[in-house]
C-alpha cells in the first residue's frame, strides 16, 4: 500500500514540478491533429531557422501605438474602412485565414482604441472562427472575451486578454514549427494597420500620421524578410511580390537621426528616461501617394 | 517510508508554491501597477541555472518602439527571488534605458522613444541569480 502511495505521490509531484517549471502555457503534443493540411504545408528548406524567424516576427509592432495616434489626430471612427466580418466564411484556405486573422486583430485594436464596444463581439467572433480554422482556436476563450467586451468599462481588459491570447498562440505556433502561420498573422495585422493609417491620412492630412507611416519603412523591410523565407510556397511568393512593390515605393523616404543630450529624471519616485536620438523623416507628396496606392493594392489582395 | 512520503508531499507543495509565485498573480500585480496607461504587451521571465553554470544569463525579446512615444515598463518580481529583475532597453549594443539607474533599482520606468526601430529588451537578475518575473509594456502618451 505504502509503495503504491509513494509511487502515486512521485508521479503527481513530478507532474506538478514540470508544470511549475514551464508556466501556465497551453500545451499539446499531438502535432498531427493540429497540422495544417492545405496550402501552408511545405517540406522545402527555409533560408532562416524557425528561431531566427521567430525573433524577426517579434519585431513587427503592435497596432496600439498607431491606433492611438489616429485617435489623437481627431479623425472620426469609421467602421467602413475595416474588413467586413461577413467575409469570414469566404476565407477557406489556411493562407487566407491566417492573413485575415491578423487583419481582424488590427481592426480589433482600432475598435478598442475608439471604445466602440457595440461592434467588438462580431470581430471577436470572426477572429475565433478563423483561429479555429487554422487549429489555434483553443487560445481564444470566446465566452470570456465576449463577457469582457460587452462591459464598456472593460475594454482595456479585453485588450489584455486578446493580446495575451495572440502571444500564447504565437508561442504555440513557433513551438510547433508553424512560424509560417505566425508570419501571415503579423503580415495581415501590419497591412491592416498601414491601411487604416493611410485612410486616416486621406481624411486628415495629419503630418504626425504621415511621418509615422513613412517611418514604417523598416517594418516593410522586415515583412519582406519574413515572407521571402517562405517564398517556395506560391501564395507566399505572390504576397511577397506585392510587398516588394511597396518596399520600392518606400525607397525614397529619407530617415535621418539627430542627436541630443540624454536625459533622465526622477519624479515622485518614478524614473523617466528620454532617448538622446530623434528621427527626422522626409517624404514627398508624390512618394506618400505612391505608398498609399500600394498599401491599398496589397490590402485588397489580402481581404478579397 | 513515512518520512519519504512526507518529503514528497513537501516537494509537491513547494512545486505548487513555485508555480503560484510566477503565475498569473504576478502578471495581475504588474498590470495593476501599470495604472492608466494603455497595455501593449507582457513578458514572462524565468531564469534557471544550467548544471554547468554558476550564474544565469539573460532573456532577450525584440520589440519595435515608435518615435515620439512615451512607454512604461512595470516589473513584478517573484516572491522568492533572491534578487530583483533588471531590464535593459538596448538598440544594437547601445544601452538606451534601464530600471537600474545610478545604482538604484526601480520597479517601473518610463522611456520616451525618439527613434522608431527594433529594440532589444534584456532581462537578467543581479549577480546572475535564479528567479522569475513578469513585465508589462504600456503606452503612456504620444507627442
Amino acid at each position: 500500500m505504502l509503495k503504491k502511495l509513494t509511487y502515486l505521490t512521485l508521479i503527481v509531484a513530478s507532474t506538478q514540478f514540470f508544470t511549475a517549471c514551464t508556466g501556465s502555457s497551453n500545451k499539446s503534443s499531438d502535432s498531427d491533429e493540429l497540422a495544417i493540411t492545405d496550402s501552408l504545408a511545405s517540406d522545402a528548406p527555409l533560408e532562416l531557422s524557425e528561431e531566427v524567424i521567430g525573433d524577426v516576427i517579434q519585431n513587427v509592432s503592435s497596432p496600439v501605438e498607431m491606433a492611438n495616434l489616429i485617435k489623437s489626430s481627431g479623425v472620426e471612427f469609421s467602421q467602413k474602412i475595416l474588413n467586413n466580418t461577413e467575409k469570414v466564411d469566404e476565407y477557406d484556405t489556411s493562407f487566407k485565414r491566417a492573413l485575415n486573422l491578423g487583419v481582424y486583430s488590427a481592426d480589433l485594436g482600432y475598435i478598442n482604441t475608439f471604445d466602440k464596444n457595440t461592434i467588438v463581439v462580431s470581430y471577436l467572433l470572426a477572429i475565433k472562427n478563423l483561429a479555429d480554422g487554422i487549429k489555434v482556436g483553443q487560445f481564444f476563450d470566446f465566452n470570456s472575451l465576449k463577457r469582457v467586451a460587452t462591459n464598456s468599462n472593460n475594454l482595456d481588459s479585453l485588450m489584455e486578454i486578446s493580446v495575451s491570447s495572440f502571444n500564447k498562440m504565437d508561442s504555440y505556433l513557433r513551438s510547433q514549427k508553424r512560424s509560417n502561420v505566425s508570419s501571415l498573422i503579423v503580415t495581415g495585422a501590419s497591412i491592416e494597420g498601414l491601411y487604416i493609417t493611410a485612410k486616416a491620412i486621406e481624411a486628415t492630412k495629419n503630418q504626425d500620421l504621415i511621418d509615422r507611416l513613412a517611418e514604417q519603412k523598416d517594418i516593410v523591410n522586415i515583412l519582406m524578410i519574413i515572407l521571402n523565407n517562405y517564398s517556395q510556397n506560391e501564395s507566399f511568393a505572390e504576397l511577397a511580390s506585392k510587398i516588394a512593390v511597396l518596399e520600392k515605393a518606400y525607397e525614397s523616404v529619407k530617415i535621418t537621426t539627430e542627436f541630443s543630450e540624454p536625459k533622465s529624471m526622477e519624479k515622485d519616485g518614478k524614473l523617466v528616461i528620454v532617448q538622446d536620438e530623434k528621427s527626422i523623416v522626409e517624404i514627398s507628396d508624390e512618394t506618400l501617394k505612391a505608398i498609399i496606392k500600394e498599401i491599398e493594392v496589397i490590402r485588397e489582395f489580402v481581404v478579397l | 517510508m513515512r518520512k519519504i512520503i512526507f518529503s514528497l508531499i513537501v516537494l509537491l507543495s513547494m512545486s505548487y508554491a513555485s508555480y503560484a509565485q510566477c503565475g498569473d498573480d504576478l502578471l495581475k500585480q504588474a498590470l495593476k501597477e501599470m495604472g492608466e496607461s494603455q497595455y501593449i504587451k507582457d513578458y514572462t521571465i524565468e531564469l534557471v541555472k544550467d548544471k554547468k553554470d554558476t550564474k544565469t544569463g539573460y532573456v532577450k525579446f525584440s520589440v519595435v518602439l515608435q518615435s515620439r512615444t512615451q512607454y512604461k515598463f512595470n516589473l513584478a518580481n517573484g516572491d522568492t527571488n533572491p534578487e530583483q529583475i533588471i531590464l535593459q532597453v538596448k538598440q544594437g549594443d547601445k544601452l538606451e534605458a534601464s530600471n537600474m539607474h545610478n545604482g538604484k533599482l526601480y520597479n517601473e520606468f518610463e522611456f520616451i522613444c525618439g527613434k522608431t526601430g527594433v529594440y532589444n529588451l534584456l532581462f537578467s537578475f543581479k549577480g546572475g541569480s535564479e528567479g522569475c518575473a513578469k513585465a508589462v509594456q504600456s503606452l503612456v502618451k504620444q507627442f
